[in-house]
């Protein structure tokens, strides 16, 4: 199968050198050939019954973390917000 | 005798008799740290301050007479993707170089609620992508029994602390085989239990469905001791499964008379080495002297569990490993102009190769127009090998196979063929796509004093019979040999 490296990274948001392209190339092809082998199946997918997922109630939780804990890890913070470039002209 | 050298069990109940410290013996284990850490590199962030603090506080709590838990005051370890709040939690990686936790993995709080004695947090593979530990963007660990050799992983660090003395205990993350796989290289025992027994509230995500927390340690009665401690219902976690836990280190029992273990043909071909079925083969006898009926069982899917296991997980990959963008926490690049450049160059620059081989693999296998044809192809595998496992168990207890397919292996020797490494895990992903509980224990050792795993596969939240049947093992033939550092 033929990858479209740079399309793949475009969707990943990564970017990928000119220099290292031949070898993600290579090695995406290899991996894929490798999970492509998979024998035809004709089921159908079932519900695991005995493992169902418990959801919390979709309730806001506070009080926890202050701001401040939250924010220490933000690689750039002005008056208490967190800096990203312009996202809007 | 040193102290680092014990098994947890053996200290739990020298500190309760106050024939030793708890300070004693997390000295103990710093001192061998300043001794090997040299040489085996496990650990990326050591604790050494905090540690002794709440050893002291162990030994306070012991002198004023109360009732302590079997961990208390034991020297742990703790695997660098587990959240631990105020001390650096990286997943090895670039992007989290900086990064300290605001709170606590829940797996991490019932370990200090028991006060055990947190030293530091081990290396791994890079977000927990890999067999040999060797992604880590800060270090390679080394294997005790061979520091030219690989120690496994992707829990590489915490099985090469155990194995080397450099803890007595450590808790490890399995996705397709990151506890069973190092374990087996490294000569020490370790569990993955079934998917839901342990919190996953505070680990890292990898592939969320398929993650699971679980132990590591020199004998089966540690790892019931750690697992007990960790096992239990947390409503952080949508998929912890409320259910009574008894205790499985008080329930321990070497007797396995009547125990029926299946042994699958299709875990005994192609690309696992002749030295490691032999002394699987050997292991398997020695069960049966013991009381075991063994019956030859096929899991046919097998052969398509790679296929399978690579999807899923690349696939949850991908998504999991979107929230790293450089705006709330981790790596962000220097300089940038559109927030879109900030995004690719940040993660371009944050990642390893093969968390980005992986994450584009996830992002392929779930684009337009290859869906059916991957991930929901892949799911439908899943089914298959789930009802092939649940098939089995009607006639079986307990599945025995290899462990790894070989022994460590040199380092650098895989690192540059991604389908080479990948094969390292044929035999444990299996247990993952199924969530079901395993255990390798130590089996022998190759030509070159390499150890070997024998894995023990039980049915879901049958980890009783599983570490029953390893302890019979190990108590048939010996357990843990100290590697010579």
């Amino acid at each position: 199968m033929d990858i479209d490296i740079l399309h793949i990274a475009k969707l990943s948001r990564l970017k990928i050198d000119d220099s290292e392209i031949e070898s993600f190339e290579k090695d995406m092809k290899n991996i894929i050939d490798m999970v492509e082998k998979m024998p035809e199946i004709n089921e159908h997918l079932v519900l695991d019954a005995d493992h169902p997922m418990k959801l919390r109630e979709d309730k806001a939780v506070s009080g926890k973390f202050s701001r401040q804990e939250l924010m220490s890890n933000a690689p750039q913070v002005k008056a208490g917000c967190v800096v990203v470039p312009k996202t809007v002209d | 005798m040193e102290l680092f050298e014990y098994k947890a069990y053996e200290l739990s109940n020298m500190l309760k008799e106050k024939k030793i410290s708890s300070v004693e013996l997390t000295e103990s284990v710093f001192n061998r740290i300043d001794s090997v850490e040299d040489k085996i590199e496990a650990y990326v962030t050591l604790d050494r301050e905090n540690a002794l603090k709440t050893a002291a506080e162990v030994d306070r709590k012991i002198a004023t007479g109360d009732t302590l838990s079997l961990i208390a005051g034991i020297p742990t370890a703790v695997k660098d993707n587990i959240s631990t709040k105020g001390l650096r939690t990286t997943c090895s990686s670039k992007m989290l170089e900086n990064y300290v936790p605001p709170f606590d993995a829940k797996a991490a709080e019932m370990l200090q609620a028991s006060d055990a004695v947190l030293i530091g947090k081990t290396n791994m593979d890079e977000f927990a992508m890999g067999s040999s530990t060797e992604t880590s963007y800060f270090k390679k660990t080394k294997n005790p029994f061979d520091t030219s050799r690989v120690p496994g992983g992707s829990s590489g660090g915490s099985a090469a602390a155990v194995s080397s003395g450099e803890a007595v205990l450590a808790l490890g993350s399995d996705t397709g085989g990151s506890i069973r796989q190092p374990a087996a290289l490294c000569g020490v025992v370790g569990l993955k239990p079934t998917y839901g027994r342990v919190s996953r509230y505070g680990l890292i995500a990898y592939a969320s469905s398929l993650d699971q927390i679980g132990s590591f340690g020199r004998c089966v009665k540690d790892i019931a001791m750690l697992t007990d401690v960790i096992s239990g219902h947390d409503s952080m976690d949508a998929t912890s499964v409320n259910t009574e836990h008894p205790s499985l280190y008080e329930n321990l029992t070497d007797n396995i008379k009547g125990l029926r273990i299946g042994v699958p043909d299709e875990y005994f071909g192609k690309g696992v080495d002749d030295d490691v079925k032999e002394s699987v083969m050997k292991a398997v006898k020695e069960l049966e002297k013991n009381g075991a009926v063994i019956k030859e069982i096929s899991l046919p899917s097998t052969d398509y569990a790679l296929s399978a296991y690579y999807i899923i997980a690349s696939a949850e990959a991908s998504s999991n490993l979107a929230r790293f963008d450089g705006v709330k926490y981790g790596y962000r690049t220097e300089s940038y102009g559109s927030l879109t450049e900030m995004y690719e160059k940040t993660r371009s620059e944050g990642f390893g190769d093969e968390v980005k081989r992986r994450i584009m693999l996830g992002t392929f296998v779930l684009s337009s127009g290859f869906y059916d044809a991957y991930y929901k192809k892949a799911k439908l595998l899943q089914q298959r090998i789930q009802n092939e496992f649940s098939n089995a168990y009607k006639d079986v207890d307990i599945i025995a196979t290899p462990t790894s397919p070989f022994a460590a292996f040199k380092i650098g020797e895989n690192i540059g063929d991604p389908l080479k490494m990948y094969s390292a895990d044929i035999c444990t992903v299996t247990v993952n796509i199924a969530g079901l509980p395993a255990v390798s224990v130590p089996c022998g050792y190759n030509a070159q004093g390499l150890p070997f795993g024998l894995q023990l596969i039980g049915d879901k939240f049958c980890e009783q019979k599983v570490l029953n049947t390893a302890y019979a093992y190990e108590n048939a033939v010996g357990g843990f040999r100290s590697p010579s550092l």
